[in-house]
Formats: structure tokens, sequence, C-alpha cells
């Protein structure tokens, strides 16, 4: 009965630990106790600006997010495991070739997603708050009683996350791109009609409304979110999705013929077309990077009438700096360096072509900062801009030299989390505090350069001396 | 062409590759035969500067691979055991981006020629990741022969390939090969070796255990795969009847 169930837990286990090691992967639970530790510590000097209800609310919707990012990786993920690990599967997609009902192997997998992620992220997420709120005046927080129901309505979140991704991709499996779209638009017209689409809806999230009041009919009602959602995708449960096979046009040579005879045409031209034609297309650009940046600017603005000695030009330009690092991770995630082994390339070679990339991407935030600057205050210009421009700089060089060509696998590595932490937090600390002493401070900052091109030069020899383990 | 001494590859305490000398000259079709996970793939990764071996030498073209990979790789085309090209271009992109990797000019028609060779010109247009696994195939056999090198190394060539194109490929590959060039291939069907192939070396639990031209003494007469089984049989200890001969019924496996 059980043992499908189990198969699957040590499958996760060995995908990750295969990846870092046993004990690489083991420490990231220990790393995501410490972070959220050191985070809550500080928690007090940000109450000024967010009351604690507005941080258990950010908490629900991080697990919410968390869920459906769990959810879309186990469903969607057995492209991405074939270029990491070569012709591997899922247990998930095991259906064929066992005698075991589809729904019997996901109904277990939806069950190991749950344990798996309450181990290695709600659990010691909501442990390493409640260490700090030992330390600082954690106000409503400091209850154990509020702390347990912490634990049950993050996991809560975590479940409604899952099981709404599962139900949607269930949806996108029967009928396609517009029946989802055609379900979002008729979710948010009926909220407009009775009146509630506002600020109060995000506050109408069952597992977060049973954190405030704890009433049986919302913890009812997260269990229907829960459970209605599975059940149906479990019914009308179809795996194989309806692939149309697309055709496109040779953008390739054409972009090539624009970037003429630039050493990385080649690359860079690749790399544009991968970020257009995957999954969101270049509007992945607003939503994940133009959207958070404007929330952002909103909060930074918020922070600077609460503390008048803070630049929030200074300070966006900072936070800028460590975001755009983040396009790094995008321009890596869409092929692997067993690709191109064959071919009379290095590693150092590949990390080039996407430092030339990520230089050419680093153009929309250094936009958005100059229109910012000019608006705001045109005599911080140059020193946001050189701010900007070195922490960015230097935030991919920690990446590369840390990650190589696989920051978003290689950050899963509990040590290298750690260091890259440690390689950044404290010199964000020391920025912000520069920061007060007027904006040329940037000015500083140059130093990182000469250290961020060592960093380079350090992590390109490291990554071709690394053995192509595929990926 | 390729001049190998002495080469061995450890994982550990897991001997992957264990004192290997092979020497294969020009105008040879040399197929490197032996079971799954015998060591083969190992070879070719050495040979093509993908992985260092733990000791011995390597020289292909001439050229220490050691202290040259990337010279190597320029000179050699070569098939990996997983088609992995990149997801989000075309067929037709990304073979014009593998000519543009190699420095290439005028490719474009050296592309079409491909597509047409192989049958697949209708899936010029289509992103590598919506292939089938032979077409894929198809394509990393053409980014392989793109620049025409003078030695191609080629691990499986024949894999997921329909009779009709297996055909085309042993074809070419013998022609390329009357034409002066130099094949190495890795696969652990010996029916292919047996067909196309003028050289072997036979390769078990990373020993290389045979040598030797189709055309020796040693292999007249006798059915190849008995030679095989024999040669295995012979390193494993065990009799060559147990590995030939199937289980008899299911209570032989359980």
């Amino acid at each position: 009965m059980f043992d499908i169930f189990k198969s699957m837990i040590k499958e996760e286990w060995r995908m990750h630990s295969s990846l870092f090691g046993h004990s690489g992967f083991a420490l990231f639970p220990v790393f995501i106790f410490l972070f959220t530790f050191f985070v809550s510590l500080v928690l007090p000097v940000f109450r000024d600006i967010v009351t604690d209800v507005q941080i258990a609310l950010g908490m629900h919707y991080l697990f919410l997010l968390v869920g459906a990012m769990a959810g879309a990786f186990g469903l969607m993920g057995r492209e991405l495991m074939n270029r990491r690990f070569g012709q591997a599967s899922l247990i998930a997609y095991s259906s064929r070739v066992l005698p075991v009902s589809e729904r019997f192997i996901f109904a277990n997998f939806l069950g190991k997603d749950i344990v798996y992620y309450f181990i290695f992220y709600i659990l010691p997420f909501v442990t390493g708050f409640a260490l700090a709120a030992e330390f600082v005046s954690a106000g409503n927080f400091g209850a154990l009683s509020t702390l347990m129901t912490l634990l049950l309505t993050l996991s809560l979140s975590f479940m409604i996350g899952i099981s709404a991704i599962f139900f949607l991709s269930t949806v996108y499996a029967h009928s396609g791109k517009i029946s989802l779209f055609c379900l979002f638009a008729a979710s948010f017209l009926l909220l407009h009609i009775s009146g509630n689409l506002n600020q109060g809806t995000l506050y109408d999230l069952p597992s977060f409304s049973f954190f405030l009041v704890q009433s049986e009919n919302q913890l009812l009602l997260s269990g229907v979110l829960i459970l209605v959602p599975s059940a149906l995708s479990l019914i009308f449960l179809k795996i194989d999705f309806p692939q149309a096979q697309k055709s496109f046009s040779n953008s390739f040579s054409k972009l090539c013929r624009y970037l003429g005879s630039y050493r990385y045409a080649a690359f860079v031209a690749k790399d544009s077309i991968d970020l257009k034609r995957s999954e969101g297309g270049l509007g992945k650009i607003i939503f994940s990077f133009v959207l958070p940046l404007l929330l952002v600017w909103t909060l930074l603005s918020a922070l600077g009438k609460v503390i008048p000695a803070l630049s929030t030009l200074t300070l966006f330009a900072l936070v800028l700096g460590v975001l755009s690092s983040s396009m790094y991770n995008w321009l890596t995630e869409y092929d692997i360096f067993a690709s191109y082994a064959f071919l009379p390339l290095k590693a150092s070679d590949m990390i080039k072509s996407k430092l030339n990339s990520y230089l050419i991407l680093n153009l929309i935030p250094l936009t958005i900062l100059t229109m910012l600057a000019l608006k705001k205050d045109p005599s911080s210009l140059v020193p946001s801009l050189l701010l900007f421009l070195t922490i960015s700089f230097y935030m991919v060089s920690v990446l590369i030299y840390l990650t190589g060509l696989s920051p978003s696998i290689n950050l899963y590595n509990g040590k290298t989390f750690a260091i890259y932490t440690l390689s950044v937090m404290p010199l964000l600390m020391l920025n912000i505090i520069l920061s007060m002493f007027g904006s040329y401070y940037a000015l500083v900052d140059l130093l990182l350069v000469p250290f961020a091109l060592y960093l380079l030069g350090k992590g390109f020899r490291k990554w071709d001396r690394n053995e192509c383990r595929c990926f | 062409m390729i001049e190998v001494k002495g080469l061995s590859k450890s994982y550990g305490q897991t001997k992957a590759v264990d004192d290997v000398d092979l020497s294969i000259e020009k105008g040879e079709l040399f197929g490197l035969l032996g079971p799954n996970g015998s060591g083969k793939t190992t070879i070719i990764k050495m040979l093509t500067g993908q992985i260092k071996p733990t000791s011995g030498t390597l020289k292909v073209h001439g050229i220490n691979v050691l202290e040259d990979p990337l010279r190597v790789r320029e000179l050699v085309g070569i098939i990996p055991e997983q088609e992995t090209p990149p997801s989000f271009l075309t067929a037709e992109e990304y073979l014009h981006f593998v000519a543009k990797v190699r420095k290439m000019e005028h490719y474009e028609k050296v592309c079409d020629k491909w597509f047409e060779f192989f049958d697949f010109e209708d899936q010029k247009t289509s992103l590598c990741k919506d292939l089938s696994r032979g077409t894929r195939q198809k394509l990393m056999f053409a980014q392989a022969f793109l620049h025409e090198p003078e030695l191609a190394i080629i691990d499986e060539p024949l894999i997921n390939l329909d009779p009709v194109m297996q055909r085309k490929v042993k074809d070419f590959l013998r022609g390329y090969v009357e034409d002066g060039g130099t094949i190495f291939i890795s696969t652990h069907i010996l029916e292919i070796a047996k067909e196309i192939c003028t050289n072997i070396g036979i390769i078990y639990r990373g020993k290389l255990i045979h040598t030797g031209r189709f055309d020796d003494p040693e292999l007249q007469g006798k059915n190849f795969e008995d030679f095989f089984l024999e040669l295995v049989s012979r390193w494993k200890g065990v009799s060559k009847e147990i590995l030939k001969e199937p289980p008899k019924g299911i209570s032989a496996l359980v």
C-alpha cells in the first residue's frame, strides 16, 4: 500500500542528493532554519512600516507560491529531468509500465510532496521563526499557540497551492490554454461582480483567515480548497498534455546577422530565442522582474518616509542590482553544458556567453533606474547607476563562481547557499549603512569591480576543471 | 589517427576503464564493442577531452588530448550517447548554431543537404524539444559531419533510427571510409559491427579484451556472436553457454 509512497520519498531524496551529495542537501533545511532565524531577528526594525498581520499575510502567500511551484515542478518536470539526468523518469510517470493506476500513483505523488516539503521547508521555517521570537520582541507571534497555528496554516497554504496547480494542470491537459485563461477571467469577473475585488481580497485566503481568527468555517473552507481540486484532478486525471508541434521561421540567422561579427553573436542569439520561446515568453520578464520591482519601489518609498536618512533611489539601485542577478538564472535554465560538451567549447566559453547575454539584459533595469532617477532626483542619477552596475556585476560574479552554469540547482546545496548568503548579505548591510552618508558613497563600491573580476577568472578556471556530469 | 596508451579512468574504487591500449589508423572503421556499462562511453568522452583520464596518454590527429582538447573537438565530428540539442532552437537553427560555433562560412546549403539526406526537411522549422528521438539522432548525425571532419567518433550510431535510415547511415559510413575518412563507433549491437566495421575492439568491465580485424584468421569460419560470448565468458569466468542460453522458465529468474 505504502510502497509507492516510500519509493517516491526515496526518489525525491536521491534526485537532490545525487546533485549535491547527501550532506549538501541535508544542510538545506538547516540553512532555511538559520536564514529564517536571522531574518526574523531584524523583524522589529520593520514593524514601523509593516504590521504583524501583513508579515503573516506575506508568509501565507509565500507558502501558497511554494506549493504551486512544487506542484508545477513535479507535474511538468519530466523534460527538465531528462536534461539533467539523461533518460531518467519519475515514478509519477511509470503507470504505463507498472500495473498501478495513474490515479493511485498521483495520489501518492501529492502525499509525497506534502510530507517532503513540510519537513524540508515549512517546519524549519517556522522553527527558525519560533527561535527568533525567544530573543526579540515578537509582538503577536510570541505565544506558542500562535506558532503552532502558524505551522498548521502555512501547511494549509502550501497544500492549497499544490492542489490548485494540480487542478489547473488538469484543466490545461483537457482543454488547453484558452480554458485556463477563461477560468482566471471568470474568477476575476465573479469577484468584481460580487464587489470583492479589492485589496481585502488577499485577506480571504482561508488558511490565512484561520490564522487570524480560528473559526471552524475557515478551517473547513481550507479543507475544501485542498480536497475538492485534488479529488477533481484525480477523477479527471490526464497525464499526456496535448502538444501541438509548432513551427518557427529561422530567427537565429536573422539575429546573428544583426549582431554581426560580435564574438558571442551565436550564443546571445540563442539565449534571446530561448527567453522568447520558453514558457511565459517575454511576459515572464514583466511578471517576475518588472512587477516585483514596482512592489519594491513602493515599499522603499514607505521606508524612506519612516527613516528619512535612507535614500529611496539609492536603496532601489541596490535592490535592483541584487534582483538583476536572477536574470542569470533565466539564461542558464534552458540548456545544459552536456549539449555543447562535444563541440569545441569550454565551460568558461558558455559562462562568458551567458555573461554577455546577462549584460545585455541589464539594459532593462538600467533603463528603469535611469527613468526613475531622472523623474525623482536627477542629481543622484550617476551614483545610482554606478551602484546598480557594480552590485549587479559583483552578484553575478559570486553566482558564477559558486554555481557555474547551474545556479538554480547548485544553490540548493546548503553549503553553497550559505557561502552565497555570507558573500552578499554583509555587503548589502554595509551599503545600506553607507548610503546614509550621501549617494556618492557608491564610489566605494567600485572596489568591488576588481574583486568581481578576480572571482570571475577563478570561476572560469574552476568550471573548466570540473568534469561534465550532464548538467 | 588515434593512439591510446595505458588509459585508465576510476571513479572512487570503481575502475570504469582499465589500462587500455589502442591504435586506429586512417581509413579504418573501428567498432568498440561491449555490453552496457563496459566503459565504451567513458573511452569516447576521454578521446574527445570531455573527461580526463586517471592515467594514460591519448593522441587524436597527433594532438595530445589532455593538452589541447578544444583543437581535437574542432577537428573531430562527435555524436554523443544522448541526443540533447538545445530545446528552443528549431532543427535548422540548431545546425546553423553548430556551424557558427565551428566558424563555418556559407553553411546554409550544407545544412540543407543534410536535411535532404535524412529526409526530414519537413521538420526543419520544428523545435528540437518536439522532435522524435529518431529525428534528434538524425540531427546529431548532421551536426557531426557538417564540417566534413577526417575523423568521426560516434556513440551508438544507429540508435533510434528506423531500418531505412539505418541502411542509409551504414552506406554513408562505408562510403565515408572509402573516401579516406576514419570512423570510431561504439556499440553493443554485434550485427552492426559485423556489417560495417573493418576493425574491432571488445571491451568488458573496462578491459580491452580483444582487438583485431574482421578478416583475421582467428575469426574466420566462426560465428561472431559465439566468439564474443566466448571471450566475455572467459573473462567473466563462466561457461559461455550460461551467457548464451535463455533461462529455462520464469523460475530461473526469481
